[in-house]
């Protein structure tokens, strides 16, 4: 299981991330991170909307209702101009993150 | 009604009695426990509709927990609005009261043109610098994480703002517009221009502390 520090840490990019591959809702956003990271990335449900809607009060994303595929009320999410920015800005972090711990691990086995 | 839909017709008497609003966000919960729901039945663990139930408001979380969390972010942002409101007001009377004093200048067929040219640049000057200051000002601030200090500083600032009109503004400047024309212009100018900046500040400091927040801490429980 990963640290409650890196699942709080890593939330906002990974939400921008997957609004940025088009609009979604709470419950599918959970689903696919879960399924993308092999059930090891565990979000506490309910826990998601406030994290959503500040990010929307901060203008990161945006809301609308809309409804499923079985007639059900929804709230569709998607990302803003300014969602885009800080997702660019978020990857470039995680990135530099990335490289100096995956040189770091590399020198370990040289 | 079935068994489950008294269930969760319970469930939401519980979520409005620990306070959490409806429609937003209690339909968004409700919406979310209802696919989870599904998803258990449909799992193929056998689970009974109440059964699916009960896990799947587990996963919700608390009520009180969840309302805990929400009032966070509503809160600020209710008090943000008022704060904003004021920096409105500072903002429009900065930029319309000299407005009325430029326009009587502008219609005087006394003056000559080249101070009235002076004026409208004066002017827009003015006004440019209360827009930029309105909309980035939250860049060059510091996001004061303490809420109290942080209203205490925009408080200050729009009892300045105030004052400013109060002792500084209608005493100038001295004999009129219509006289030496070029400094009184430029200091009246610059005088409404401060008062504005000074009245923004409030504002701005509520966006740069909301901006530079992380929101996502709540998701893992660490707020």
């Amino acid at each position: 299981m990963i640290r409650k520090e890196l699942v709080a840490a890593s939330a906002e990019p990974l939400i921008l991330a997957l609004l940025a591959k088009g609009e979604s809702y709470g419950y599918a956003i959970i689903q696919e991170v879960k399924a993308r990271s092999d059930g090891k990335l565990q979000w506490t449900d309910g826990m998601l909307y406030p994290v959503l809607h500040r990010m929307e009060h901060r203008g990161l994303i945006k809301s609308r209702w809309g409804e499923s595929e079985t007639g059900r009320k929804r709230k569709y999410y998607s990302l803003k101009k300014d969602g885009k920015t800080a997702m660019a800005k978020h990857h470039e972090q995680w990135s530099l993150v990335h490289s100096v711990l995956a040189g770091l691990q590399k020198e370990q086995y040289v | 009604m079935s068994d489950l839909e008294q269930s969760i017709a319970q469930w939401r008497q519980r979520m409005l009695a620990a306070g959490i609003k409806t429609p937003v966000p209690l339909e968004e919960l409700e919406s979310h426990l209802r696919e989870e729901i599904e998803r258990q039945i449909k799992s193929g663990l056998s689970l009974s509709e109440q059964e699916a139930f009960e896990f799947s408001v587990q996963r919700i979380g608390q009520p009180k927990v969840l309302k805990r969390e929400f009032k966070k972010i509503n809160a600020p942002m209710d008090i943000q609005k008022i704060i904003k409101l004021a920096g409105i007001i500072a903002v429009a009377v900065s930029i319309f009261c000299p407005l009325f004093i430029f326009l009587s200048m502008l219609l005087d067929h006394r003056v000559s043109s080249l101070p009235k040219m002076l004026a409208v640049a004066v002017y827009a000057t003015t006004v440019a610098t209360i827009v930029f200051s309105w909309k980035y000002n939250h860049k060059l601030l510091p996001a004061i994480r303490n809420q109290l200090l942080r209203r205490a500083v925009g408080i200050v600032c729009y009892g300045g703002c105030l004052l400013w009109i109060r002792f500084g503004i209608f005493h100038f400047p001295p004999g009129g517009l219509h006289g030496g024309i070029v400094l009184p212009l430029f200091i009246f100018g610059s005088e409404w221009t401060v008062m504005a900046v000074f009245g923004s500040i409030g504002h701005g400091l509520e966006k740069a502390a909301s901006k530079k927040t992380e929101p996502a801490d709540l998701l893992a429980g660490q707020s």
